[in-house]
């Protein structure tokens, strides 16, 4: 029944593939892609609609299948469609646990607009919770600072490259230089860590 | 300054405090870090770890450091040295030394707060009395403004008449011996000179005697872990770590074979207290560590059984397997072992498991007959899992051959760190990787010997052999690298040798280290009859430069490696030989 030798959903199949298949952390917002599922799904639901109106004048049976198989077609779009937003929106809310609050200006790229404004959303609630949660000790508590539970307070780095003099909380100066190894407490040395200037050593 | 009590006047001193650990690069050093940095973890101490090479690189990483730490601990470094005035530190600045190699500087042995030597006194020898090294200026009441002022000033105040010396002191002299007489003064002054010119005499031949040869003290590994047993926060790691670096010493011939086994004696009683302790039933995770006596051969249970004997120094140069009669030979010996070719061509792990279980008997049994009686010596091995068994040679071969792979992408950093790496159990492939090179490594050195030994490549300067390497090579362009096969190659070439005092004759060894600046690499080569691992070539090597006037870079904390201009290598070994004869 279809006009070309492509399946009906396989577009919007593909649109998942290829999410799952990157390996960027999000890739570029496939505009093209989800513009042709959508153009799909006009043109089902056009035909669709076409047929019905037959059906309802003829009453014909045999158009029955066929009808409901283009909807099942047409359901199955829209899933992939949603299942597609909804695997970047996890992403992007990862995203904000991982590197805060700001955007990197490579990932911010691929975001689409309605994405960046979840993003900014998020971020702002989960702000608003951070602070509500630490109301006690009258501090907002960095939720993102410990993703996984610690095993002890001071962890074993060596430095990748040459970063210069960091300064830690108790005003200990330490001279971090490429090929050093370092005993440091955990805390202030995570961000380091995840940017890659310090290497956590197992 | 020497620390006896580690735990009260070292560790005790160290915690809560941060600290700066400067690594020299050898495998005795890095089991000592690694021993260090987990005490340290245990009590929470933020430390810093440098890894660095010679003299330049101690001051490099000092500077770099310099104002953020105020306890600064070298491990197998600067002992030799006098670190306050190398490192021009701060008053509060307080270092300690771990140190193998010997002489120890006296600076750093008589000073009073800044530099503390790890270690027991009692254990060092003839180190120099304070009074016969070090001039007491106060005692001096005429000679206070010169006493400080170098020796050479002195002297030429004296040639040139104690008339203008006199008139330098005239108004202090004036007010406080008024009474005596001019001539009197006058004569008492040159008694002083001269008690003090002989004093100096005495102190030059006293310092010289104690600096003449270098050696080695205690390995700083095993130290280290008996502070840990000390603290109570041993276990099987560390001790590993500690047999480590003890096997080094003895592989290298930093150690006197007596001394070893005294000090294997101590290890072994560690060891079963520990085995006792630890109540691992687990034969996956327990790791044990067993004393047995073992071969000299090279990796032999990471090799075939041919190959090992081929590569391995002792056996080797004993059965000269480098010739047709020696290969002969070996097949004569597999043959009486009763060990068939088949077997002995594969790989160790590979061999029949009867074969393998009988096979340290059966070597053991031959030895005697085959001239090769010093090939069994005992030490430990480590066991964990079911297959993973290692000879702490092994673990010593792997780490070297690590620690000399340097490359474009990789850096003697890298290297360093790789091998610190390669001695915990959870990063098994790098020690893997490490085996592997140490084969490529005794292969080369194989072959070179054997084409060296054919070429007549080792000639003979009177009073010690010399051995020029003429191009860059892949291996030998590294201290430890050019050691081992230095030392192969003075063994084979005394077994292939007529003359009669080949055995007591040392080697130097000389291997181009960088074409583009034309430096070279030397080592000498303690020869073969001596056991003990005193040398003279730190010092040798100082004078017959300074006779030859060549520009000597002494930058290794080994004295027996020097690096020098490739052009001036004729006339420096020229000067050796006035200076060895």
């Amino acid at each position: 029944m279809s006009r070309s030798n492509k399946l009906f959903g396989d577009k919007a199949f593909d649109l998942l593939k290829e999410l799952e298949r990157s390996s960027q952390t999000i890739p570029a917002f496939d505009d093209d892609g989800v513009r042709q599922v959508l153009e799909e799904i006009k043109a089902i639901f056009e035909e669709n609609v076409a047929q019905a109106s037959t059906y309802n004048a003829s009453g014909d049976r045999s158009l029955w299948p066929l009808l409901n198989f283009r909807h099942a077609a047409l359901q199955r779009n829209k899933r992939c469609l949603l299942a597609y937003l909804y695997e970047r929106c996890k992403r992007i809310k990862a995203l904000r646990w991982e590197f805060g609050p700001i955007i990197p200006g490579d990932i911010k790229q691929s975001l689409c607009e309605p994405e960046v404004h979840f993003f900014n959303n998020y971020s702002k609630s989960l702000a608003a919770y951070m602070c509500s949660a630490g109301y006690n000790q009258g501090l907002p508590i960095d939720l993102t600072n410990n993703l996984r539970p610690p095993k002890s307070l001071y962890i074993e780095v060596r430095c990748m490259e040459d970063y210069g003099k960091f300064e830690l909380d108790d005003g200990e100066v330490i001279h971090l230089k490429k090929n050093s190894q370092h005993y440091l407490p955990r805390a202030q040395v995570e961000s380091l860590v995840r940017q890659g200037i310090l290497h956590h050593i197992a | 300054m020497f620390v006896q009590d580690l735990r009260n006047d070292f560790y005790r001193q160290l915690v809560g405090k941060r600290i700066l650990i400067v690594v020299n690069y050898d495998i005795d050093a890095i089991c000592a870090s690694r021993i260090l940095q987990a005490l340290f973890k245990y009590d929470h101490m933020l430390y810093t770890v440098v890894p660095i090479m010679g003299v330049t690189g101690l001051k490099r990483a000092y500077g770099e450091h310099q104002g953020d730490v105020k306890y600064v601990l070298l491990v197998n470094c600067g002992g030799c040295v006098d670190i306050v005035e190398l490192l021009q530190p701060a008053e509060d600045v307080i270092f300690f030394i771990c140190d193998s190699h010997r002489p120890l500087d006296v600076c750093n042995i008589y000073s009073d707060r800044q530099v503390c030597i790890l270690g027991d006194p009692s254990l060092e020898e003839s180190i120099p009395a304070f009074e016969s090294i070090f001039y007491d200026s106060e005692g001096e009441d005429e000679d206070d403004d010169d006493g400080d002022v170098g020796s050479d000033q002195e002297q030429q105040n004296n040639d040139s008449g104690a008339g203008e010396s006199d008139q330098e002191d005239r108004a202090p002299a004036a007010q406080r011996t008024t009474k005596m007489s001019r001539l009197e003064r006058h004569e008492q002054r040159i008694l002083k000179q001269r008690a003090r010119r002989q004093w100096e005499l005495e102190r030059d031949r006293i310092m010289f005697e104690y600096t003449q040869f270098s050696y080695y003290g205690r390995s700083a590994a095993l130290l280290v872990f008996e502070l840990a047993w000390k603290l109570s926060k041993d276990n099987m790691d560390l001790l590993w770590w500690a047999i480590v670096g003890i096997t080094e010493q003895l592989l290298l011939g930093k150690i006197e074979s007596g001394a070893y086994t005294l000090e294997l004696e101590q290890i072994q009683s560690h060891v079963s207290r520990l085995t006792n302790k630890t109540n691992d039933q687990n034969t996956m995770s327990a790791s044990k560590i067993s004393f047995e006596n073992d071969l000299h051969l090279v990796l032999y249970r990471h090799w075939p059984v041919t190959e090992s004997m081929r590569y391995s120094r002792y056996a080797s140069c004993q059965l000269k397997l480098w010739t047709l009669r020696g290969e002969k030979r070996l097949h004569e010996l597999l043959l009486e072992m009763g060990l068939p070719l088949v077997h002995a061509r594969q790989t160790y792990g590979a061999m029949d498991l009867v074969l393998r279980k009988e096979f340290y008997s059966m070597v053991e049994r031959l030895a005697e007959k085959y001239d090769i009686p010093d090939i069994v010596y005992g030490t430990f091995t480590l066991s964990y899992g079911y297959r993973s068994r290692y000879a702490a040679a092994d673990y010593v071969y792997a780490l070297l051959s690590i620690m000399e792979s340097v490359k474009k992408h990789k850096t003697p950093e890298d290297c360093f760190l790789e091998a610190s790496d390669a001695l915990s159990r959870q990063h098994k492939q790098l020690l893997t990787a490490g085996i592997e090179q140490a084969k490529l490594l005794h292969a080369a050195i194989f072959r070179q010997v054997q084409s060296s030994l054919e070429a007549r490549q080792v000639h003979s300067a009177g009073s010690f052999f010399y051995y020029v390497l003429q191009e860059e090579h892949a291996f030998f362009s590294y201290p430890y690298a050019l050691a081992l096969l230095a030392r192969f190659l003075l063994r084979g070439h005394v077994a292939t040798s007529r003359a009669r005092q080949a055995p007591d004759l040392p080697l130097i060894a000389s291997c181009p280290l960088d074409a583009a600046q034309g430096m070279c690499l030397l080592v000498g080569i303690a020869p073969v009859r001596e056991d003990s691992p005193r040398t003279f070539f730190g010092k040798a090597f100082e004078q017959a430069a300074q006779k030859s006037g060549v520009a000597l870079l002494q930058d290794f904390f080994e004295p027996a490696v020097v690096q020098l201009r490739q052009s001036d290598l004729t006339r420096f070994l020229d000067a050796l030989t006035v200076l060895l004869t």
